[in-house]
């Protein structure tokens, strides 16, 4: 699946990769998930995966730490293994996203 | 998936050459297509067997502005440029060629094709487009016989794209109507609206209207003509869709739309003395209507999708009604009364079998001609019909991921035209992942109408002739098989997709040539005179009496998540065969086509801050191109027009519900000195009335290459609603 094995090179910028799990279901997941990683400074590149989803996360480690990341998921409403997201926070995704419901979460796979 | 990948992978879906029915083809697809196209403003497709560059609403937000001919501003393949100085028409062009050579379609019906080759592409506004398809190369032989250089084809927003957007998660309901105004310092303003709704299971509709209109002359240069031509267009669109059971689904649309505009000299612009008359002045008027119903219907066989039939009728009418000249009969102006009548049918049909599909036409055009023109060195009516009946097919060879081969053939019997044969060849070979390679050759024909589809070339006092000292005597009005042009196309293109650095780029290198077996030449480079006549081998002795050679190379690269690149350069090298008419007997004398240069750059970059703003700049240089000379002694009068460089840019501000952006065009604030030949005194600089020796003997507004507007700063809003 992790199909950047390029060295990481370039810019003089130091870059970490990591992959970790994040809850979710869809697309429009994914987006909110992506933006609030690409949000930060320091952040090079994120991509989250709906069916395994691993998310991957290229970033410099002098500009955001690895913590940042699971806060930042979550702070829009996503578990990630590290920190789980507030309850009002997991409110505010959008009905076809709540990936807690096993209904919602039937619907997306079923189909 | 990995990012850069989505884009690919995403184009992947659209298919390798399923022409029965984009939007059927779109329909099945939508939601792949339609996310990635988000991704990338400008994405070439790595699995078609083309090289198509798919042209995203995202990108042509770019473009300042307003119309499809404006559209291409940030492209790197195709140039945009006016066809003069008076009446405001610009012309696209693809290897150097002008955009009647390609098949420029919308949804697969003709746009620019008989009198709408004028100015076709100002009658589609910017912000009713959904995305564009431009095909560097021959297009496919079911889209029709006309595409030599490459095809455009333009997707309008349907009903679905608006309800799609506002029934989707997270809309909130918006996306179903969308708000558009613009202003620019040149007095230019436009309102754009489109608005969807969905009846019931079956049926959506969609109407898109356009106002636009310039009432407030400028005459920045003081030589007494306006710099823009005054006018107004009020354009509508509305639109049915209809997504049956059974895999039936249709669009109807009805397009009506009215364009006028009035240039040239300006009693008001301060360089003529008190008490002169718009009368006393010369004058350019064009009023244009188009009235137009098309049909779309397409079945899948939902057991066999890849079964297929499609049928699309069109109906249409289109009016243009030119003046150029001083209104008054002693002055013997220029004045047109064309009308083209005409409807044209086709029926796909498409099946695969595993490896292989097929997709076949049935084509059936009927135009209906007349065309009055009274110029000063010429004048008729004619009328003519015009009727074409064509059989194509393709085949489609797919025997594993790596590679594509499309071998095609359309016969075309035209009663203008005659027989013709049109056999075209599409192959891709990808043999290493992100590397694509591809090769393309093709026939394609077209029947010129060279005194409407040149309008613009009538702002001058030259006189127009066809060729009084050549073997070939004939007058090349349209409508006879002296006015058809053929051409030969060929080219291969090699095509990278890169990640570095995490980030998606790419590499693009293309080498086309275009040779045309017969084409009308138009032949400004005798001083004082416009020669019109056919060139074909038998009168100049060579197989291909207009040729285009070009190479292209082009780059992207995303910086870094806010930050995108591009770089672009063109190599371009036009030739046509000209008859030297200066001497008893005619001479065959083969020089550069003018107003093409030969070297052309472009770099462009954009960059994506927190909070919604986004700016993106443009520099275009133009090399040194060809231009018809004035001096009257010389035969062949070429001279070159200077190398020139373009700066554009916008900075944008969007949110959920809209955006808000102001740019500028010309940022450099390059202008070509003395656009108009013979509007001035050489001496004294003072606007001359066209009874002037002068201007008489000297007026030209044709001679332009390069910006008559100095810099233009422009403010639009986009509402979603």
């Amino acid at each position: 699946m992790l199909l950047v094995a390029l060295p990481t090179l370039g810019f003089g910028q130091k870059k970490v990769e990591i992959t970790f799990q994040t809850d979710g279901v869809c697309g429009m997941c994914e987006k909110r998930i992506e933006k609030a990683l690409l949000d930060l400074d320091g952040v090079w590149t994120a991509d989250w995966n709906q069916e395994t989803h691993a998310t991957f996360v290229v970033y410099n480690p002098k500009k955001v730490s690895e913590m940042d990341l699971y806060k930042a998921v979550a702070g829009v409403g996503h578990d990630t293994p590290k920190v789980k997201a507030k309850d009002e926070d997991y409110a505010k995704v959008h009905a076809c996203c709540k990936y807690r419901d096993e209904e919602v979460n039937a619907a997306h796979h079923g189909g | 998936m990995k990012l850069p990948f989505l884009l690919l992978a995403g184009l992947a879906a659209s298919k390798v050459a399923g022409q029965v029915d984009t939007t059927l083809y779109n329909s099945l697809q939508i939601e792949e297509v339609v996310v990635r196209e988000e991704a990338a403003g400008l994405s070439v497709d790595s699995k078609s067997v083309t090289l198509n560059l798919n042209i995203s609403r995202t990108e042509l937000k770019k473009a300042a502005c307003c119309n499809l001919s404006e559209s291409f501003e940030t492209n790197p393949s195709i140039d945009v440029s006016f066809t003069d100085a008076v009446t405001g028409t610009k012309q696209i062009q693809l290897f150097g060629l002008a955009g009647k050579y390609a098949q420029i379609q919308v949804e697969m019906t003709p746009l620019v094709r008989g009198l709408l080759a004028n100015s076709g592409l100002s009658f589609i506004p910017g912000t009713w487009v959904q995305s564009i398809q431009l095909t560097k190369g021959i297009g496919a032989v079911n889209n029709g016989p006309e595409s030599m250089t490459g095809q455009i084809n333009v997707e309008i927003l349907k009903p679905e794209d608006l309800v799609d957007a506002a029934e989707s998660p997270g809309s909130e309901g918006r996306g179903d109507v969308l708000l558009n105004g613009y202003a620019n310092q040149g007095g230019r303003f436009e309102f754009n609206e489109a608005y969807g709704l969905r009846l019931n299971d079956h049926w959506m509709v969609a109407s898109l209207g356009h106002f636009s209109g310039r009432q407030q002359a400028t005459d920045v240069n003081g030589d007494g003509f306006m710099d823009n031509p005054l006018g107004y267009q009020v354009n509508g669109m509305l639109r049915a869709r209809y997504f049956g059971q059974n895999g039936w689904e249709g669009l109807y649309t009805f397009h009506a739309l009215e364009d006028v505009k009035e240039g040239g000299q300006w009693a008001g612009s301060g360089a003529f003395p008190l008490g002169i008359e718009t009368t006393d002045l010369w004058r350019s008027k064009m009023k244009q209507g188009r009235l137009a119903f098309t049909s779309k219907m397409g079945w899948v066989n939902p057991d066999h999708p890849d079964q297929s039939v499609g049928t699309i009728l069109q109906l249409y009418s289109h009016t243009m009604n030119g003046f150029m000249g001083v209104d008054q009969p002693s002055n013997s102006p220029t004045d047109l009364q064309g009308i083209q009548n005409g409807l044209m049918a086709q029926f796909l049909f498409r099946q695969g079998w595993g490896n292989w599909a097929q997709t076949s036409a049935l084509l059936f055009s009927r135009d209906l001609y007349s065309i009055l023109l009274s110029a000063p060195s010429l004048s008729g009516l004619y009328d003519w019909g015009e009727q074409n009946v064509g059989l194509s097919t393709e085949w489609t060879w797919n025997p594993n991921p790596s590679f594509t081969g499309v071998f095609g053939a359309r016969y075309d019997y035209n009663s203008v035209a005659s027989h013709q044969f049109s056999p075209r060849m599409h192959l891709r070979w990808a043999p290493i992942e992100g590397h694509t390679l591809r090769v393309v050759a093709g026939r394609g024909f077209r029947n010129a109408l060279p005194l409407t589809e040149e309008w613009g070339r009538f702002a001058s006092n030259r006189q127009v002739r066809f060729a009084p000292n050549s073997i070939y005597s004939g007058w090349v009005w349209g409508g006879t098989t002296d006015s058809r042009e053929i051409a030969l196309n060929a080219g291969m293109s090699y095509s990278w997709n890169f990640i570095w650095n995490y980030m998606p780029g790419s590499l693009q290198m293309d080498a086309h040539s275009t040779q045309f077996g017969q084409t009308v030449v138009q032949d400004y480079y005798t001083p004082g005179q416009r020669y019109m006549y056919p060139q074909f081998g038998s009168l100049t002795g060579s197989t291909s009496p207009m040729s285009s050679n070009t190479l292209g190379a082009a780059m992207t690269y995303q910086l870094n998540k806010r930050t995108e690149m591009r770089l672009a350069y063109r190599f371009q090298d036009l030739r046509t065969i000209y008859r030297d008419e200066t001497g008893v007997i005619a001479q065959n004398v083969t020089l550069p086509t003018p107003f093409v240069p030969k070297h052309r750059w472009m770099a462009h970059g954009s960059y994506e801050f927190k909070g919604g703003w986004t700016v993106d700049g443009t520099l275009q240089r133009y090399g040194e191109q060809p231009v018809p000379g004035m001096d009257p002694a010389g035969y062949p009068a070429v001279e070159m027009a200077p190398a020139f460089n373009l700066l554009s840019g916008q900075i944008r501000k969007a949110w959920t519900g809209g955006d808000v952006y102001l740019g500028v065009e010309n940022g450099l604030n390059v202008m070509q000195a003395n656009p108009i030949d013979g509007a001035v005194d050489p001496v004294t600089g003072a606007a001359l009335l066209p009874t002037h020796p002068i201007f008489q003997t000297q007026f030209d507004a044709t001679r332009i290459w390069g910006p008559i507007f100095g810099r233009m700063v422009y403010l639009g809003t986009n509402l979603v609603l």
